[in-house]
Parts: C-alpha cells; sequence; structure tokens
C-alpha cells in the first residue's frame, strides 16, 4: 500500500518534471499555448481608457505569443470576484485585473488560488483594510504618472512662460474624473512641473466626479476658460473627452491623457502617456518567458512605461531641449515629481 | 464662508448663465417631448432610453456621413423608433407603461453597448470632427448685447431650435385645435372618441414625437457638446427631464423653469475649481431642491387624468 | 388547482421564450451565434452544460449570490405595488441600508455576533425604511407622486454614499473610496467553510460565497406572503390597491396604509442592502456606485407576477441571467450587455402580455389566459395611484 503510493508519486514526480521542462523549451512546435484572461473593470472596453489600452497590450501579445486570450467586461462592481475566480478556476496561466477598483477582488481571489498567477493595473492585491497581502502570485503593475503628468505640465508651463499659449495670462487647468490616486498623480505632476517652469504660473484643478459624460467636463473646461485657462489637462477618461473638445471650441489648448490622444480634437497639443498597453504586454511575456514576478513593477519614464506624446504643435527647439532635459533629469533621479498635489 | 460669496460672485457672470441654459436645453428636449406625451395619456419614462439611443446612431451615423444634420435627423430617427416600441407595446398591447418605459431604458443602455461591440469591435468608437459637429451660432448683432447677448446668443445652433420648440409646443398645446385634441385625449378619451377624434392617432404621434424630441437632445449631446459616443454618456438626464416635467405640472414653460433650475446646479458645480465645498453634497442639491419644490412651493402636481390609462375603445 | 398552476405560468414563462428568441434573432442579426451564446448563458447561471471547463457548483454558487438580495428587493417593489404604488426608489433605500448596516457594523464592531448582527441587519432595514418612508409620506400627504420621489431618493442615497466613502467620514484611509470594514461579529457565515485550503468539488471551498443571508431571504418571501395574505394589513394594502375609494368606505385609512406600505417595503430593500454588506462585501466600497440590485428588483418584481414563489422563481432566473452574461463573454465572445436587452425584452413582453396577445389571436392553442384573480395587472393600479389620495 505504502509502496503503491510512492510509486505513484514518483509517476507524478516524472510527469511534473517533463512537462516543466516543455514548458520551459523554447520549441514552438510542443511550447503550451498560454491562456491569458483579462478582466475590465465597470468602465468596459470602450472606456477610450486604461481598460481599452490594456486589450491594445492583449492583443499584441496574441500576435507575438500565439497566446490564447479572453477578455469579460464586468457590469458592475459585483462581477469583479466572480469573473477573476472563472478563469482562475479554469486554470489560466495569467488572469489580469484592470484597474484600482479590482484591488481587493484580486487580493481575494489569489489568495485562494495560490497557483495561478494574477496581475493588476494600478494596484495590488490588498485585504478589505487596504493594506497589500503580498501574495507571492500577484504581479502589481503601477504607474507613475506624476512622470506623465509632469513633462506635460512642462510643456504648459513654458508655453505659458514664452507667452506661447492663446491667452497669456498664466493661468492653467486640470480637470479630473474623481479625486482617487491615479488621477491627482496625474496633476500632481502637472502641477509642480508647470510651476517649476512658470513660477508666476496659476494652476485651477477640478473634478467632474464622472468619466463617463463629456458634457460635465466640458463644463468644467468651460468655467476654466472663463478663469483664462488657456492650456488644460483632461484626467477623467472618457468625461474628459469634452475638456479636449471644449478647448477646441473655445481656441485654447487642450492636452490629452492614457493615450495618445491627438485624434480625438485639433486643439490637443500633446498627450500624457500611461503605457498600460505596454504593463499588459510585459507582465503577459514574462509568464510566457517563465519570468512571473511578484510583487511591484513600476512603469515609469525611466523604463518607458510613462512618457509623453507630442501632438497637434510644432516644439521650438529650445522647448525641445527643455523637455529632454527634464527627462533626464527624472531618469537620473535628480528631480522627483510629487505623488500629490502641491499646495497652493 | 467664501463658498457662498464665490456663489453670489458666479452668479453675475454671463458665463455662468450662457452654460446654465446650455445644460437646461438638453433637459428641456426630452422634458417637453415627455409633457406632450403625457397630455395625450401616456406616461413616459423612457426620455432616457430615446436620448441614449439617439446619441448612439447620430454618432454613429455622422462618422460615416460627416454631415451634422442628416446625422441629427437619424439620431431623431432612432428616438423615434425607439418610442414607437413604447407606443405599440403600451398603446396597442394596453401594457403598463411605466414598466414599458423602464424596458426601454435597460433596452437601450445594453443595446448600444452590444452594438458598439459588434460593430466597431473592442476598439474605439472614434470622434467626429469639428467640421461635422453641430455648431455655434453667434447671432449677428444680438451677440453683441451685453450680458445676454453671451447667454442667448452665443450658443448651439439646437438651443436656439430648443427655444423655438419651446414657443411652438405651448402654443399648439394650449392655442390649436391639434392641442386640445391631445388635451382632450389625455384628459377623457371616451369623450374624444365619441367627438370623432381618433384616440390612437393623437397617442401614437405624441408618444413618437417624444421620441423625435429626446433623440434630438441625444444628437445635441453627443455631436454638439461632445465629439463621440460613450456608453450612459446621458447620465440620468431622461429621468432628470421627468421629473423637470412634473415639477413644471406638464406645461412647456413650467419644464423650462425647472430645467433651468437644475441647469444651474450643473453650472455652478462646473466652477468647482473655483469655490470650494464638498463635490458630492453639491451634486445632490438639484435632487435635493426637486424633493423640496415637490414637498412644498409646487403643491399638488395633478397629472392629465387618463394619464397612464391605456384606451379600450368602447369601455367605461 | 393545477390547471390554476400552469395558466398562472404560462405567461411569465412563454414570455421568457419570447425574449430569448427576439434575443436570439438581435444576435443573430448582428453576426453572432445565438446558440452558442445561449449556451455559455446557461453554463454561467447554471452550471449546466459548460464547454469551456467552468466548475458547475462554482457558477450555481455564483447565481445564488446575486439571487439572494433580488429577492428581498423584489419584495420592496412588489409590496407597494399591491397597494398601487410604483417603488422605483428600492435601489436608493438598498444604499440606505447598506450604509446604515456598515455604519454600525463599524461603530459597534467588537460586539459578539448574536448581538451585534441582529443589530446590522434591523440597522439596515429601518435604514431603507426611513428612506422610502420619505416617499410615503410625501405621497399620502400632498400627493407626490412616488415615481418622482423615489427616483430623487435614489439619486441623493447614491451622492451621499459617495460623499461618506470619498472624503467623508466613513472613509477608510485619504485616497480610498470604501470604508473599513465591519466587525467580525456583524458578518453572516457562508455555507461552505471559507477556508482556502479545503478543497470541495476541485476548488478552495472558499470561492462558494453563497452564506446564510439565502435563509434570510426565504423567509423574508415567506414573511411577504403571510403579511399579504394572513394579516389584516395585508387584506389593507390590497384594498387600497384595488380601489381607493372603496377602501375608504370600508374604513381604511388610505394615508396610513400608503405609508406603511412604503416603510415595510423600504425595509426590504434595506435589508437586502445590509444582507449585501454582512454576508459579501463587509465594507462599503466603489461598487455600490454602478451597483443595480434595486433596478433589476422592478423586473423581478413584475415577472413574478408580485407574489413570493413568482419573486424567487424570477430572481433565479435573473441572478442567472447576470451570472450567466460574464460567461458568455468569455466563451462565446457576445457581450455581456446582452443580458440587459433580455432583461428589457421579458419586461416588454410581461407588460404587454404578447403571450396572452398570440394565445388568442391563434384559437387553436387553448384558451385565452387572463391573470389568475387574485393578481391585478398592473395598469389600473399605477393610475388610479397616480392622483393624490383624499381622505373621506
Amino acid at each position: 500500500m505504502a509502496y503503491k503510493r510512492f510509486k505513484f508519486l514518483g509517476v507524478a514526480a516524472v510527469v511534473l518534471m517533463v512537462a516543466m521542462a516543455c514548458g520551459g523549451s523554447n520549441n514552438p512546435g510542443t511550447s503550451k499555448q498560454y491562456k491569458i484572461g483579462l478582466v475590465t473593470d465597470i468602465g468596459g472596453l470602450n472606456d477610450k481608457s486604461f481598460n481599452h489600452l490594456a486589450y491594445v497590450g492583449l492583443e499584441k501579445a496574441k500576435t507575438d505569443f500565439g497566446i490564447k486570450d479572453d477578455v469579460t467586461e464586468s457590469k458592475s462592481g459585483n462581477d469583479y470576484v466572480n469573473n477573476l475566480t472563472g478563469f482562475a478556476s479554469k486554470n489560466y496561466d495569467l488572469v489580469i485585473g484592470v484597474g484600482f477598483l479590482m484591488q481587493e477582488a484580486v487580493g481575494t481571489v489569489s489568495g485562494q488560488f495560490p497557483n495561478i498567477h494574477f496581475a493588476i493595473i494600478d494596484g495590488a492585491g490588498t485585504d478589505a483594510n487596504g493594506n497589500d497581502l503580498k501574495h507571492t502570485n500577484v504581479e502589481s503593475l503601477f504607474f507613475k504618472e506624476q512622470d506623465a503628468g509632469a513633462m506635460v505640465g512642462v510643456i504648459a508651463g513654458w508655453m505659458e512662460k514664452n507667452g506661447k499659449a492663446k491667452k497669456n495670462k498664466h493661468v492653467i487647468g486640470a480637470v479630473g474624473g474623481i479625486s482617487i490616486p491615479p488621477v491627482n498623480h496625474y496633476i500632481a505632476g502637472y502641477k509642480w512641473a508647470a510651476t517649476m517652469e512658470d513660477p508666476s504660473i496659476k494652476v485651477l484643478v477640478g473634478y467632474s466626479n464622472d468619466f463617463t459624460d463629456p458634457a460635465k467636463c466640458k463644463g468644467q473646461a468651460t468655467s476654466m476658460i472663463n478663469s483664462n485657462a488657456d492650456i488644460l489637462f483632461q484626467v477623467a477618461g472618457g468625461c474628459g473627452l469634452g475638456v479636449l473638445q471644449g478647448a477646441g471650441q473655445a481656441g485654447v489648448y487642450s492636452i490629452g491623457v492614457d493615450a495618445d490622444q491627438k485624434d480625438a480634437d485639433p486643439s490637443v497639443i500633446a498627450s500624457a502617456l500611461k503605457k498600460v498597453d505596454v504593463a499588459t504586454y510585459t507582465a503577459i511575456k514574462n509568464v510566457v518567458n517563465g519570468q512571473f514576478q511578484a510583487g511591484a513593477l513600476t512603469f515609469s519614464i525611466a523604463n518607458d512605461g510613462a512618457g509623453y506624446a507630442v501632438d497637434n504643435l510644432t516644439v521650438p527647439a529650445e522647448l525641445q531641449t527643455e523637455l529632454k532635459t527634464f527627462q533626464d533629469k527624472i531618469k537620473a533621479g535628480t528631480l522627483t515629481p510629487p505623488a500629490d498635489i502641491p499646495t497652493p | 464662508m467664501s463658498a457662498i460669496g464665490d456663489i453670489l460672485h458666479l452668479l453675475i457672470t454671463a458665463n455662468l448663465w450662457q452654460a446654465t441654459l446650455a445644460a437646461a436645453i438638453l433637459l428641456l428636449l426630452p422634458a417637453l417631448g415627455g409633457t406632450i406625451s403625457e397630455r395625450s395619456g401616456v406616461v413616459n419614462i423612457a426620455m432616457e432610453g430615446m436620448m441614449l439611443t439617439g446619441a448612439f446612431f447620430g454618432v454613429a451615423a455622422d462618422l460615416a456621413w460627416h454631415n451634422p444634420w442628416l446625422a441629427t435627423g437619424v439620431a431623431m430617427l432612432a428616438g423615434a423608433l425607439m418610442a414607437m416600441v413604447h407606443a405599440v407595446v403600451s398603446i396597442q398591447f394596453r401594457a403598463d407603461q411605466i414598466v414599458s418605459g423602464i424596458a426601454i431604458n435597460i433596452f437601450a443602455a445594453g443595446l448600444t453597448v452590444f452594438l458598439i461591440n459588434r460593430i466597431y469591435g473592442l476598439q474605439d468608437v472614434g470622434h467626429v470632427d469639428q467640421s461635422a459637429l453641430l455648431p455655434n451660432i453667434n447671432v449677428p448683432g444680438l451677440d453683441q448685447i451685453p450680458f445676454l447677448g453671451k447667454v442667448f446668443f452665443q450658443q448651439n445652433v439646437i438651443v436656439y431650435v430648443a427655444l423655438v420648440l419651446l414657443v411652438l409646443t405651448h402654443l399648439v398645446l394650449f392655442r390649436t385645435r391639434l392641442g386640445l385634441r391631445i388635451r382632450a385625449v389625455g384628459e377623457h378619451p371616451q369623450a374624444a372618441d365619441t367627438a370623432g377624434i381618433n384616440v390612437f392617432a393623437i397617442r401614437y404621434g405624441a408618444v413618437v414625437t417624444s421620441g423625435l424630441l429626446s433623440g434630438l437632445s441625444g444628437a445635441f449631446l453627443a455631436i454638439g457638446i461632445s465629439n463621440t459616443f460613450v456608453p450612459n454618456m446621458t447620465d440620468g438626464r431622461g429621468y432628470i427631464a421627468l421629473a423637470a416635467m412634473i415639477f413644471g405640472k406638464w406645461t412647456p414653460f413650467g419644464a423650462f423653469v425647472a430645467c433651468l433650475i437644475f441647469g444651474l446646479g450643473q453650472a455652478i458645480y462646473d466652477n468647482n475649481s473655483i469655490i470650494h465645498i464638498s463635490p458630492y453634497l453639491l451634486s445632490m442639491l438639484p435632487y435635493l431642491l426637486t424633493l423640496i419644490v415637490l414637498a412644498g412651493l409646487v403643491g399638488r402636481s395633478i397629472p392629465p387624468a387618463a394619464d397612464g390609462l391605456p384606451y379600450v375603445p368602447g369601455s367605461e | 388547482m393545477v390547471r390554476r398552476l400552469t395558466t398562472g405560468l404560462a405567461m411569465p414563462l412563454g414570455s421568457v421564450l419570447l425574449a430569448f428568441v427576439l434575443g436570439g434573432l438581435i444576435v443573430a442579426a448582428t453576426g453572432g451565434n445565438p446558440f452558442s451564446a445561449y449556451a455559455a448563458l446557461v453554463c454561467g447561471g447554471f452550471g449546466i452544460g459548460c464547454a469551456g471547463g467552468e466548475n458547475p457548483g462554482l457558477q450555481i454558487s455564483n447565481t445564488i449570490v446575486f439571487v439572494i438580495p433580488l429577492i428581498t428587493a423584489g419584495i420592496a417593489v412588489a409590496l407597494p405595488f399591491r397597494a398601487g404604488l410604483f417603488n422605483i426608489g428600492a435601489e436608493g433605500q438598498l444604499l440606505a441600508g447598506s450604509i446604515a448596516c456598515t455604519a454600525i457594523g463599524i461603530k459597534f464592531s467588537s460586539l459578539p455576533s448574536p448581538i451585534l448582527l441582529p443589530m446590522v441587519l434591523v440597522g439596515g432595514m429601518v435604514g431603507g425604511a426611513l428612506w422610502a418612508g420619505v416617499a410615503g409620506v410625501l405621497k399620502a400627504t400632498i400627493g407626490a407622486h412616488e415615481v418622482v420621489t423615489t427616483i430623487m431618493m435614489n439619486y441623493i442615497a447614491q451622492w451621499f454614499l459617495r460623499y461618506l466613502i470619498v472624503g467623508g467620514p466613513l472613509q477608510l484611509a485619504p485616497g480610498t473610496s470604501k470604508s473599513s470594514p465591519i466587525g467580525a461579529g456583524a458578518r453572516l457565515a457562508t455555507l461552505l467553510p471559507n477556508d482556502n485550503s479545503l478543497i470541495i468539488l476541485g476548488l478552495p471551498s472558499s470561492v462558494f460565497r453563497v452564506h446564510t443571508g439565502l435563509l434570510i431571504a426565504l423567509a423574508a418571501a415567506a414573511g411577504f406572503a403571510f403579511l399579504l395574505w394572513r394579516t389584516s394589513l395585508g387584506y389593507e394594502i390590497r384594498a387600497v390597491g384595488q380601489s381607493q375609494k372603496a377602501a375608504r368606505y370600508a374604513g381604511i385609512s388610505v394615508r396610513r396604509t400608503i405609508i406603511v406600505t412604503m416603510l415595510i417595503a423600504g425595509g426590504f430593500a434595506g435589508l437586502a442592502g445590509a444582507i449585501e454588506i454582512a454576508g459579501v462585501d463587509h465594507n462599503l466600497t466603489d461598487k455600490y456606485f454602478s451597483d443595480t440590485t434595486g433596478f433589476d428588483a422592478i423586473a423581478v418584481a413584475l415577472l413574478g407576477l408580485g407574489s413570493a414563489v413568482g419573486i424567487v422563481l424570477a430572481a433565479i432566473l435573473f441572478g442567472a441571467l447576470h451570472a450567466g452574461g460574464s460567461v458568455m463573454q468569455a466563451d462565446a465572445g457576445i457581450s455581456g450587455n446582452l443580458v440587459f436587452i433580455l432583461q428589457a425584452l421579458i419586461l416588454f413582453s410581461i407588460a404587454a402580455n404578447f403571450v396572452g396577445a398570440i394565445r388568442q389571436r391563434i384559437p387553436g392553442l387553448g384558451r385565452p389566459t387572463a391573470l389568475p384573480p387574485d393578481l391585478p395587472p398592473a395598469a389600473p393600479m399605477m393610475t388610479e395611484a397616480a392622483a393624490p389620495p383624499t381622505e373621506a
């Protein structure tokens, strides 16, 4: 009896070793097809923001690695745990939760499935008190949004200082969706860098309390324009498209967020990039290469996980130099954009 | 303390009132639709869904044809089609009109996202070019009047259309034979039928009109104020319009006043970068205000007598 | 009896069937395969016939977790229906209940379960009752239309909730959008042990989130039936719903009945919110910003034709739809939003009684059905209630 069991274990061990050997080899003929599950938050895939970018990263990984990818959009917050559990219980190789709102759900489910790998955008797997559970099967994909915010802040501040904006009253604005960390990081970097460029600048900060209704954000934008702001930074997802459009109609400049939004409106002079697609792709690549890494993986300017794009603007050489210097300083660590919005 | 001072200061700026009017018009169009529909005796809480459908098809059409006028037509048609469903279900099949309205709203929310998924895949819906948006028009001469010029004559084209529709709706409802018939059907369909009025035709017409107007509002939102479709972008405006209609005692100008109050709330809120007050409590204000007004100031809101009653020919 | 049961079931079942056929046409018309979509939906909802490797036990457990609040919130809509009132405010009342439950569960977190659990549940009911009571009082005293007042109260509850957990007194820590968790004694136990290492049906038993709130919901359904048919209050509620005038002649205070009905209904909705907190979430989170249970409850009440058994069955259907939607998207590639379309189509065909209409037009199909005599169709109830009550 005891011998039989031992024999079984031996067989199991051999099978396991063979399986591991196959998984580790790079022979495309015998390598397994990886299954990746992506769970969006309630914004859904057409949110024109990070859920959409995560999907872009997933698609790229599909092309490059031939993975099997499946997506579930969460219809309400009640779905997070179920959707994550759904993929985990089907032994997916990596389950990706998109967004800050899913932290607790990822914390719960990753504890139940210690052998399944999880990744979460903008957060960690936490308990109900918001403490990182530090599960060894969770990869947290964080972004230094303040890096991206600072770069577009340099552009805005420089233009104000040098009289290149439309009104030149040294007033700029930022419209946030809801006052939560990922939003405020952007605004913090933006305000900090703009003030550094142009110490006399005034930065208006407002919140629409909404991520889906462009009319609300356009209202915020119009109010700021009426207060002499002439460069507006949107940090409000689908709602924020109203900022870009409102700036265009009023003949002032705007700055996009997350993705390159130059096509959203001609007024968009730059975009602060949070490369959720890169992060998603990296997480998948790590799993496929057997290099899954638990804990925080931070995407910043230093590793090209955050950055900026210059859009409908011809950048003067002087600004070009300024941006380069600034970026190098952040990369070198001699300048560190703050994560909290500086006062006043 | 300073928040109150800030608000008072805002109240004397033309900018605030310009924003107030635009926000109010978004609500006024569906509120007018609801008023017409309910005056004919069909309860209509489906404006939210009709508006959302209009917004979606307006954007889809504008992206395809780059023509805001055509797109607005498509949006109105889409709203009208949704209204037609409401009409068939509640007039022909005598369904509970509130249930049918709720069903339309759920249907529209599901359908629009479902269609994005099927038409555009999991991709971006896309943005309408500035040139293909419903334009802002400054009325020459009048727009130079101090204060009032900015408020009334530097607006989107739909704002002017809506103001005309407001007056028109009032005149039709209270100054024409058609209006008399609509109200007769809403108050006493049996008597109206006896007098030779086609109750069904009037009700169908009224409900479809509410769809046209809600669809127009959807177009204003999606290709006038914004330049794309975002799921659930109507954000409960249809329900607020419903409240405005009741608030206004089922009269066009009454509804308009209510819409202005909601619009003012939104416009003040839009300035939260300047005034500092808990944004959430501020967001609550319009709804609290409605409750308070319903509770005391307006007194009893009495709907048309046959509002919500399916008409069964030959009954009673 | 059997005949009554079959005629009673024909309408809702036929309506559901019709909705699925129409939904299938929409899927097919937009280039999808309705059969694979529905197969995945059934798998996701009931754990039957799963092809994608889903665990049937897990799917059933997920469905039940959705069913529990739908039953209690469904009652919160169905009870006022009987009195001729349309409670669109179940969502706001549910939120009020969850807020009250959380606040008590945090404040008295050190109390032992036998004391604290009843406290949070009753607290949730009181919160919901007060929220609904506002609409009831406004209706009874000045005739404010309950549809409008409850919609307003929904919005107020949503914004109040945001205020509380984003920057307000219940916020866990700056930068978060949730409250701290309620005390251990305030939580409802799960039916299976909440243990990550115990394996049941091939999965850790903690993934099965079915909790004892199921028993509370079923008891609530039984209580609802008892209240409606075995008490004098139930009689008064039904009398007011049938005809306010007649009820008044019978010596019933219409105003009092309206207020009491709304209070009780709000209590049921608040209970749904409290059960969600005590059984599933254990804290208020941003998920409640997008919660739709109270709106789904309207469909549940209508499909259930306002009876306790019907509500339970309808809640199972909608719970299964909700749980199944996710599987449908993952397995069949059809957007989970199809579920909303189906829900709307079910409402249409219930409200319009398409099934009855079809049967009437095709004579061979049997006798035209009417609703059982004890189930007044909703429309006349609604409209009589629309006029403000006047006390004789």
